[in-house]
């Protein structure tokens, strides 16, 4: 098993970065810190610089429902993050510090795993459609046109659209496809807590030319994840609460952005019912759309998808698997696991773990951080930490 | 010494897979710049002894992906598979750092010491500037590299794992980048030796 790093000498790699407008801005994950808790111990969970070793990623701990059963599907990706499925059965996933993309193929029951680009920027995104690999980094997206058929020789990148803010805190993308064909992407708030520029703290969308680029949600402080239902067709988002607000505030959120143009909140108000100490305005939350779901506080969920599939009972179709990475500015740690959300009309939706056991204790092994469907309709879940991506089947 | 034994209780939490043993051996082709023990006395070249595992094998991968570039240390990372880089990192934490001899000046010294907490410096590389983590150890590092990779982190040209160096260079003028050196340089003579 990897052990484990304690918070305590936790850094900064999976921080946001302050703008350099102050003259001694204090490293980006401490902005907005408040004095009585400027000698606090939290700090992010540091990124280990290599996939973990198969027999020490311990699967026989992650813990579902009855029936359910998980395997060791593929290891040895550093920073495994986003997947998503080629034409001929290619996995991609995309990583974030590692700077990789890569190709997961199955070799009569064998991954084989291969870089397929380097170097790249945080390239957190990676989206398909018609042969064709989109990656989406800080300022860029690229695509890598029938790349399924040049897996051992990818050509380089070709720019899609390239005039994206450069801002690194939050400046990783989500990238899907949305039911209009359109490709949507964060634009991250470029802080932990600031009034961001009209141009940051939303989720946008551009033609897969790179024409016809807008916003589609404003007020949203960084959505790694986003998915669309699969009957109405509404965007469903995770968001990442602002941090520094104490162990059990803010909530992180899921949202339903019914229609183009809402305003969910960020800077003014959080969890749509606490105004920002210090960047309310005047603003009241009456104003913003207000979330979902309270996903709990600090839990950072990325991953967002509806079940389609037919492998598991009746119950979990168009159920959401919510992936949480897990927290790193509290004090107890919470996340760390797969939580699912049953949408009910008229009521607050059902909201219940999943997946769990990547938190023993106050030790991680292991950070689930998006999910994908495989054709038979079991689940994989990647794991930027570990650097694995683990499958989920249900066996009666 | 102290931070000996943090970085070897690091290297022995961090990476269970990684062999310092295996890394001695494997670092022999690295001594001709950086010393047998990680100790480099060659002006301009960084020591490796006593920096944080995660540090060691990230710049490695950096190498190694073309994202940080040399041309000595390019070729020879192009060469290392993750065991090696795991077992080098392994090796180089658990070597004691010596400092580097460097003529500082007192008050140039004095005026890094403010900065480096102006800047939050300890923020990341703890107290002492010993680092931790992904994060470098600065404490008596040379003291030529020191001011070489600032000044490249200030004109965005030095690799930056996250950015988060590049954003907090900026606000520096170039005679406080001076002074930080000068700080810098100074802390392996008042503690390593």
């Amino acid at each position: 098993m990897r052990p484990v790093i304690g918070t305590l000498l936790a850094v900064t790699l999976a921080l946001v970065l302050a703008p350099p407008a102050s003259a001694q801005a204090p490293p980006p994950w401490k902005q907005g810190q408040p004095a009585d808790l400027a000698n606090s111990t939290l700090a992010p969970i540091a990124q280990p610089p290599g996939p973990a070793a198969a027999s020490e990623i311990p699967v026989d701990k992650i813990k579902v429902p009855r029936g359910f059963k998980v395997s060791l599907w593929a290891h040895g990706i550093n920073n495994a993050r986003a997947m998503v499925w080629g034409d001929n059965g290619t996995l991609f996933v995309s990583s974030r510090v590692a700077g990789n993309v890569y190709a997961v193929v199955d070799r009569n029951g064998r991954r084989e795993v291969k870089v397929i680009a380097k170097g790249l920027n945080l390239p957190n995104g990676v989206a398909f459609k018609d042969g064709t690999l989109y990656v989406a980094e800080v300022s860029r997206i690229t695509k890598m046109p029938g790349i399924e058929a040049k897996l051992d020789s990818p050509p380089a990148p070709e720019v899609v659209y390239d005039i994206l803010p450069r801002d690194l805190p939050h400046g990783w993308k989500y990238l899907a496809f949305g039911p209009d064909g359109k490709l949507y992407f964060n634009i991250g708030a470029p802080c932990n807590i600031c009034v961001p520029p009209d141009t940051h703290a939303n989720i946008s969308r551009v033609n897969p030319d790179g024409t016809g680029f807008e916003y589609v949600a404003h007020g949203v402080r960084n959505s790694v994840g986003f998915d669309w239902h699969p009957v109405t067709k509404e965007l469903y988002f995770a968001t990442h609460g602002r941090d520094w607000l104490g162990d059990d505030a803010p909530s992180d959120r899921l949202d339903v952005a019914a229609k183009k143009g809402l305003h969910f909140g960020f800077p003014y108000c959080h969890q749509g019912d606490i105004p920002d100490p210090d960047f309310a305005q005047g603003r009241s939350c009456g104003e913003f759309a207000p979330p979902l779901l309270k996903t709990g506080p600090h839990v950072a969920g990325n991953g967002v998808q509806f079940y389609t599939g037919s492998m598991f009972p009746p119950e979990y179709r168009n159920r959401i698997f919510l992936a949480q990475r897990g927290s790193w500015n509290r004090t107890e740690k919470v996340g760390f696991r797969v939580m699912m959300v049953t949408l009910r009309p008229r009521d607050v939706p059902k909201y219940e773990v999943f997946a769990e056991g990547w938190l023993q204790g106050d030790q991680i092994w292991g950070r689930p951080v998006y999910t994908q469907q495989m054709k038979d309709g079991s689940l994989l879940i990647a794991d930027d930490y570990a650097g694995a991506i683990y499958r989920v089947a249900y066996q009666p | 010494m102290g931070a000996a034994a943090v970085a070897l209780l690091l290297a022995a939490a961090v990476a269970p897979a990684a062999d310092p043993e295996a890394g001695r051996r494997k670092a022999q082709v690295c001594a001709a710049c950086h010393g047998p023990d990680g100790n480099a006395t060659i002006p301009g070249t960084p020591s490796l002894a006593g920096q944080p595992v995660f540090f060691t094998h990230w710049q490695l991968i950096k190498y190694r992906d073309g994202r940080r570039k040399d041309p000595q240390m390019s070729p020879l990372a192009e060469k290392l598979d993750d065991a090696d880089m795991a077992d080098l990192a392994a090796f180089y934490a658990a070597q004691p750092a010596r400092g580097r001899p460097a003529a500082t000046d007192a008050a140039r010294v004095a005026a890094g010491r403010q900065l480096a907490e102006q800047h939050h410096c300890t923020s990341c590389h703890r107290p002492g500037l010993t680092g931790q983590q992904q994060a470098a150890r600065l404490a008596g590092q040379d003291f030529d590299y020191l001011l070489r990779l600032l000044r490249g982190f200030k004109a965005k040209t030095a690799s930056d794992l996250d950015g988060t160096m590049t954003v907090a260079t900026q606000p520096l003028q170039d005679d406080e980048i001076v002074s930080l050196v000068h700080f810098l340089a100074s802390l392996g003579t008042e503690t390593g030796r």
